[in-house]
C-alpha cells in the first residue's frame, strides 16, 4: 500500500512475520519517483503515445496478476470471485484498499453498453504529481492502473479491455480519472447462463 | 581618472591596530569592513577590523565589490515593481536615479549601503556575531534540540557554552563598542580623504 | 494590494525556468526577466566570494527603497526569489512552501525535463493556491 509516512516493522526472520497483511506502507515520494522513472524510461523506448500507453498497461498487467494471487490468498482463503459483480467489487474495494489505502470513489455500469463498467477516482494516486503536457493530448498515466485492473480480471477469468480516461468534472479544476472496463463477449454470455 | 579599479593613495595607510584585549581566537566574529568608492569606482578608502578571511588581494576585492554594487544598482532599478518606466539594464545610473537598495544580508554577513548625491558610495559590512555565537555554542552542541529552550547545563558532557569562552565573547563584544568609536573617528579622516580627492 | 510582486525560479546555471507576475507596475518582457535572472545568479555568486568568513551561501534578503527581495537556494543550486513589499513578513516560509511544491509537482512529474522551463499545470494550480492563502493571511491581520 502506498501511503504518507508509516513504519514497516522489521522482523529478524521471515518465519516470525505474520501472514496477515498488517498495515504496510511505502513512502508516497519513493513511489512517485519510481513511477516517474518508469514513465520516463518507457518514453525513451517508444515513438508514439499509444505505444507508451500500451507499455504502461503491460507493466500494470504484471502487477495485477500478482496482486490477484496474493489477495485471494490473504483475503478470500484461496477462493476467487466467479461472478461479474463479485469480481468488480473485489477490484473496487479490496484491490484499491490494499494498493491505494482507500476504496475507489465510484463503481458504475455504463449507460450505453451492457458490457461496460467504470471505476472512477477523483484523484488517482499515480496521477497526483503528474501534469500532462498539452502536446500529449488525452494521454493518461492511469494506463498503469488500467493495466493492474486488466491483470486482475484477466487472471480471474474475466478477459476485458481496460482503458484510463480523463473526464472533466463540473465545478472542478481538475478532471477525474475513469477506468473503463469493457468485458469480452464470452464473459457476458457465461454470466447470463449463471443467473 | 580611473574607472573601475585602483585605489587612491590614501588607501595605503595600514588599518589601525585592533583594540587591546580583542586579539583572541574568536577575532572575526565581530568583523567590520568599510569601503568608500567615488562615482568612478575608485576605492577612496578601505578599512577592516578582524576580518578573518581574505580570498582575494585588496585591489581585486575592491573591484569585485564595486562591480557587485554597480550590478545591484541596475538590478534594483530594473526590477522595481512600483515604477512604470524602468529604463534599460546595464546602463549606468546617476546617483539617486531609479530604485536603489540600502542593505542586503547573507547567512554570514550584512552589508549596508549609502550613496550620497555626489555619487560617493559608502559601504559597511558587518558580521552578525550574535548569530555566530548562537551557531557556535547552541546549534553545534549535541545536547540542544532545536526549538527547545536554550539552557546552560554544566553537567552535560556535550560542548555546551563553557564560561571562559563566553567571557571572551562578552569581552570581544564590548570591544566592538570601541570599534564604533573608531568609525566615528574615521569620519573626520574620511572627509579629509574626500577633500583631497576632489581638489586634486 | 499585493504583498508579492513577482516570483522567479532560476536553475543552477542561471537560466530562468519560471517567472510569474502578481501585479507589478510596468510590463517586463521575457528578455528582461531572463537577463535579470542571470544577473541575480552572478550577483549571488559574487556575494559569496566577498564574504569575510567561510560558509557563505549568498544573498538571502535584499532591501531596496521600494521592495524587499527574499531569496532561497536549494542544496542543488536552484534559486527561488520573490519580490515583495518592503517589510513583508513570513516570506522565508512562503519560499519553503514554493520549494516543496516544486519538489512535488515538478520533480516528480515524468514529463518535466530537468533544468528546463517549468510548464506543469499542477504546479501552477497549487502555486496560485499558496499565494492566495498567503494573501488571505495578510488580509486577516
Amino acid at each position: 500500500m502506498i501511503g504518507v509516512g508509516g513504519k514497516i516493522k522489521q522482523y529478524s526472520s521471515v518465519l516470525d512475520k505474520p501472514l496477515s497483511k498488517g498495515r504496510q506502507e511505502v513512502s508516497l515520494s519513493a513511489f512517485a519517483f519510481l513511477f516517474s522513472e518508469l514513465v520516463q524510461y518507457n518514453q525513451t523506448q517508444v515513438d508514439n503515445i499509444a505505444e507508451l500507453e500500451r507499455r504502461l498497461e503491460d507493466a500494470g498487467y504484471a502487477v495485477g496478476a500478482r496482486v490477484l494471487e496474493l489477495f485471494c490468498h490473504r483475503e478470500k482463503g484461496n477462493r476467487r470471485e466467479t461472478r461479474l459483480l463479485g469480481i468488480l467489487s473485489f477490484v473496487h474495494t479490496t484491490v484499491w484498499k490494499v494498493l491505494f489505502g482507500k476504496v475507489a470513489d465510484s463503481l458504475e455500469k455504463g449507460t450505453e453498453h451492457e458490457d461496460e463498467y467504470m471505476i472512477s477516482e477523483k484523484e488517482l494516486l499515480v496521477n497526483r504529481f503528474i501534469s500532462i503536457p498539452k502536446d500529449m493530448g488525452t494521454f493518461n498515466c492511469g494506463a498503469f492502473v488500467a493495466g493492474i485492473v486488466r491483470g486482475v480480471l484477466d487472471n480471474a477469468g474475466f478477459p476485458a479491455v481496460v482503458t484510463a480516461h480523463f473526464v472533466p468534472m463540473e465545478g472542478q479544476q481538475r478532471p477525474r480519472t475513469t477506468i473503463l472496463i469493457k468485458f469480452a463477449d464470452e464473459v457476458l454470455r457465461r454470466e447470463a447462463k449463471l443467473v | 581618472m580611473q574607472f573601475f579599479g585602483g585605489s587612491a593613495a590614501a588607501d595605503m595607510t595600514p588599518s589601525p591596530a585592533a583594540p587591546p584585549g580583542t586579539a583572541t581566537g574568536l577575532a572575526g566574529n565581530n568583523a567590520n569592513m568599510l569601503y568608500i568608492f567615488n562615482r568612478n569606482g575608485v576605492c577612496l578608502l578601505y578599512r577592516e577590523w578582524h576580518r578573518p578571511l581574505h580570498t582575494l588581494d585588496a585591489q581585486q576585492d575592491q573591484k569585485l565589490m564595486f562591480g557587485l554594487l554597480f550590478s545591484l544598482r541596475s538590478f534594483t532599478a530594473k526590477i522595481d515593481p512600483t515604477s512604470v518606466d524602468k529604463g534599460n539594464l546595464g546602463v549606468p545610473l546617476f546617483p539617486g536615479q531609479g530604485c536603489s537598495f540600502y542593505s542586503f544580508r547573507t547567512n554570514t554577513y550584512k552589508l549596508s549601503f549609502m550613496e550620497s548625491p555626489s555619487g560617493i558610495k559608502i559601504l559597511h559590512l558587518t558580521i552578525d556575531f550574535i548569530f555566530l555565537l548562537f551557531a557556535k555554542f547552541v546549534m553545534r552542541s549535541t545536547g540542544v534540540k532545536s526549538s527547545s529552550m536554550i539552557q546552560h547545563h554544566p553537567s552535560s558532557p556535550s560542548p555546551l557554552p563553557e564560561s571562559p569562552d563566553l567571557d571572551k565573547f562578552a569581552r570581544s563584544s564590548v570591544a566592538s563598542c570601541s570599534i564604533s568609536n573608531e568609525i566615528y573617528l574615521f569620519q573626520f579622516r574620511t572627509i579629509h580623504v574626500l577633500k583631497y580627492h576632489f581638489v586634486t | 494590494m499585493a504583498a508579492i510582486y513577482n516570483l522567479f525560479i532560476i536553475n543552477k546555471s542561471g537560466g530562468l525556468i519560471f517567472y510569474k507576475d502578481y501585479g507589478s507596475a510596468g510590463r517586463m518582457d521575457t528578455n528582461d526577466s531572463l537577463r535579470l535572472a542571470s544577473l541575480w545568479h552572478s550577483m549571488h555568486a559574487i556575494s559569496q566570494q566577498l564574504s569575510p568568513t567561510t560558509g557563505c551561501f549568498g544573498i538571502e534578503l535584499l532591501q531596496a527603497d521600494n521592495f524587499d527581495l527574499h531569496c532561497f537556494q536549494s542544496l542543488t543550486g536552484t534559486k527561488f526569489f520573490v519580490v515583495c513589499e518592503p517589510g513583508a513578513q513570513h516570506m522565508e516560509g512562503l519560499l519553503k512552501v514554493i520549494y516543496e511544491l516544486y519538489t512535488d509537482f515538478v520533480l516528480k512529474n515524468p514529463f518535466y525535463e530537468m533544468e528546463m522551463p517549468i510548464r506543469c499545470e499542477l504546479f501552477d494550480i497549487h502555486l496560485s493556491q499558496a499565494i492566495q492563502k498567503d494573501r488571505l493571511v495578510l488580509l486577516g491581520r
